[in-house]
């Protein structure tokens, strides 16, 4: 365990990765309505060492409950429909939803119609958008990161945004 | 190929089984006219046994003979109206519009209670619904229902020329693309008369062993995950990572999307770059090993693991469960062992020395693996640079209708059986790894404690794209 933990610490210093001084946070709940997998294993090698989100406050929570954004990948099977709905409704307002990846997009989408409810879009309003097949997870915390630094919406702000030096 | 009379089908089904035959795939064709099954032998020959619907558009089920085949008789009726007769009850199985109590098994008494997980779950991960009956923490039954991500691929491929329909077949699932795309291709190939050259064997076989490396290193950092070890979790994630590089670098797709083609393999490397890949792969195992050995000698991290999700063989052997759950369990099986390609002439399945098919026996089978893979990776890479390969015309077969694929994927034998229809697509049956093993991870749950189903299911770490395509 030990051994483990040591040979992190060096591959962190290794790496190298910039820990920059952000006054946000960003909890994100992952839906799959209908992926291939592939940017879900990006999104997971995102929170890796390698790329490590968790240093920008970016994380992946356990419900829409306790959730900023909704981030789904895949084209939208009709049977993850409904449930898609269910999650972005369960989120408390101030909420945003991230379409991931070029399916979640509606591009390059291959499948019979009377199966696929459509592109995020037709059916959640989005407010971010992530393309590639799959995209990588530099790709995706960097369009994560812009999100956080979008101005916020006027109801629920609690803090002025700190003026840059 | 056979088509059987009524009579003949089962009789001929069993006979293949009771002779060491195995049943890969079943499913319907021809507008639900039709079912074929595919047997394969044990030195590789296949069989397909096909058998028409009468005019109530009912075929006879081979559940009993064949228990493995439950969920493509499901998916037959479900999608192709086809009936089953002796399969009671056949369950929805794609269908999702039918009341709970026809997809799950009644639970009685006082004490059981149901505990529904999904489709969406708490982390990132593929969604798919679990309905536990639970008393106390354990588990009684679980009723899995997939086919949330169900896209109709195989109706999408249905039309196209043969060869364009490859990456339809190759991006059911980012984890199996090569596999999936190879068995695609080598089907079309039987049915066009084309020969696999050494080079373009040489090619696959490496698309399919670097798979293989992120998929198995992948699981073990699940595994950890699932037993909340953050160390092991995030150590075996940045291997996933470079390897995942050494896709890239060697074929310019993180997940080797776009590297198969049918008839042919464009991958090109170079001298340095073939260098680079063996030097990154020989420090991604160096670094596997020492994080191997961390985790074998933390007793608080393996106690989670003994004795957990237990399959033993005769349940994997009755359910047709292949890859790395079948070899837990002792069931020396690996279809690259009968493959034709050079690289895997001389291939003996691996199997962990306590095969007790519970979990810890699955992550141990996947290191035991992976250094199979490495060695495999080093002599493919030690050969020199890769080139463009090219499969030959074979004019001493007869023209076909119906062609075969059969790989090894990371997570066991997957096949494609591919009907043409002149130059396009007629019909495309892609029965995954995934697909055979899932009936078996509601089997392993039973008798376990629910918050180790994660555990359980990590486990297996099935793919739930591929399975539902």
């Amino acid at each position: 365990m030990f051994t483990l933990l040591r040979d992190l610490r060096r591959l962190r210093r290794q790496i190298d990765l910039p820990s920059p001084d952000r006054p946000r946070s960003l909890a994100i709940r992952h839906v799959d309505a209908g992926s291939c997998n592939g940017c879900e294993h990006e999104l997971t090698l995102a929170s890796g060492p390698y790329y490590d989100l968790q240093r920008f406050g970016l994380g992946v929570v356990a419900s829409p409950r306790h959730a900023d954004v909704l981030l789904v990948t895949g084209i939208v099977t009709t049977r993850m429909h409904d449930a898609l709905l269910v999650a972005y409704h369960a989120m408390p307002g101030p909420r945003r939803v991230a379409a991931l990846g070029d399916c979640a997009l509606g591009h390059n989408v291959i499948g019979a119609e009377n199966t696929l409810a459509g592109p995020v879009a037709a059916i959640l309003p989005v407010d971010l958008t992530i393309p590639g097949c799959p995209p990588t997870p530099d790709q995706i915390a960097a369009a994560l990161l812009e999100l956080v630094d979008r101005d916020p919406p006027a109801t629920g702000r609690l803090f002025r945004r700190p003026a840059r030096e | 190929m056979t088509t059987a009379a009524m009579t003949g089908y089962r009789a001929e089904i069993e006979a293949a089984l009771a002779s060491g035959w195995r049943a890969r795939n079943l499913y319907a064709t021809g507008g639900g006219r039709t079912v074929r099954v595919l047997l394969t032998a044990p030195d590789g020959r296949n069989q397909l046994t096909a058998v028409d619907a009468d005019r109530d558009g009912a075929v006879p089920s081979i559940v009993d003979l064949a228990p493995g085949l439950a969920w493509d008789e499901r998916e037959a009726h479900d999608l192709h109206g086809v009936a089953f007769s002796g399969h009671e009850p056949l369950r929805p199985l794609i269908d999702h519009s039918a009341a709970l109590k026809a997809w799950t098994v009644a639970v009685h008494g006082h004490d059981p209670y149901q505990v529904a997980v999904g489709p969406i779950h708490a982390g990132v991960i593929e969604s798919g619904h679990f309905r536990f009956h639970v008393v106390g923490d354990r588990i009684l039954h679980l009723d899995a229902r997939l086919f949330y991500k169900h896209r109709g691929l195989e109706h999408a491929a249905a039309g196209l020329p043969l060869p364009d329909a490859l990456p339809v077949v190759a991006r059911a699932c980012a984890a199996c693309s090569a596999a999936n795309g190879i068995a695609y291709a080598t089907a079309v190939e039987e049915l066009l008369g084309l020969r696999t050259t050494v080079e373009l064997a040489r090619a696959r076989t490496l698309l399919l062993e670097l798979e293989r490396t992120w998929n198995h290193l992948n699981d073990i950092a699940a595994i950890c995950a699932g037993v909340g070890m953050a160390a092991g979790n995030a150590h075996f994630l940045g291997l996933t990572e470079r390897a995942r590089r050494i896709n890239a670098a060697v074929t310019g797709h993180r997940f080797l999307m776009g590297s198969v083609a049918v008839g042919h393999s464009h991958i090109a490397c170079d001298p340095a770059t073939v260098r680079s890949a063996r030097q990154n792969l020989q420090e991604i195992e160096a670094a596997a090993e020492m994080g191997w050995r961390e985790l074998s000698f933390n007793a608080s991290f393996q106690d989670r693991l003994g004795g957990v999700g237990v399959v033993d063989a005769p349940t994997a052997a009755r359910l047709g469960v292949v890859g790395p759950a079948a070899r837990a369990t002792g069931i020396a099986d690996d279809a690259r062992s009968i493959s034709s390609y050079p690289d895997y002439q001389d291939f003996e399945p691996a199997t962990v020395s306590s095969p007790a098919g519970d979990v810890q026996a699955r992550m141990q089978q996947r290191m035991l693996e992976l250094r199979q893979t490495f060695l495999l990776l080093g002599q493919i890479l030690d050969a020199g640079p890769l080139n463009p390969a090219q499969a030959v015309v074979d004019d001493s077969t007869p023209p076909i209708q119906i062609g075969v694929g059969l790989v090894e994927s990371s997570r066991g034998a997957t096949s494609c059986i591919v009907e043409r229809n002149g130059d396009t697509v007629g019909r495309v049956r892609l029965r995954t790894s995934s697909y055979a093993n899932w009936p078996a991870v509601a089997q392993a749950a039973v008798g376990n404690l629910l918050p180790d189903f994660p555990l359980i299911n990590k486990s297996f770490e099935l793919c739930y794209a591929c399975c539902d395509r």
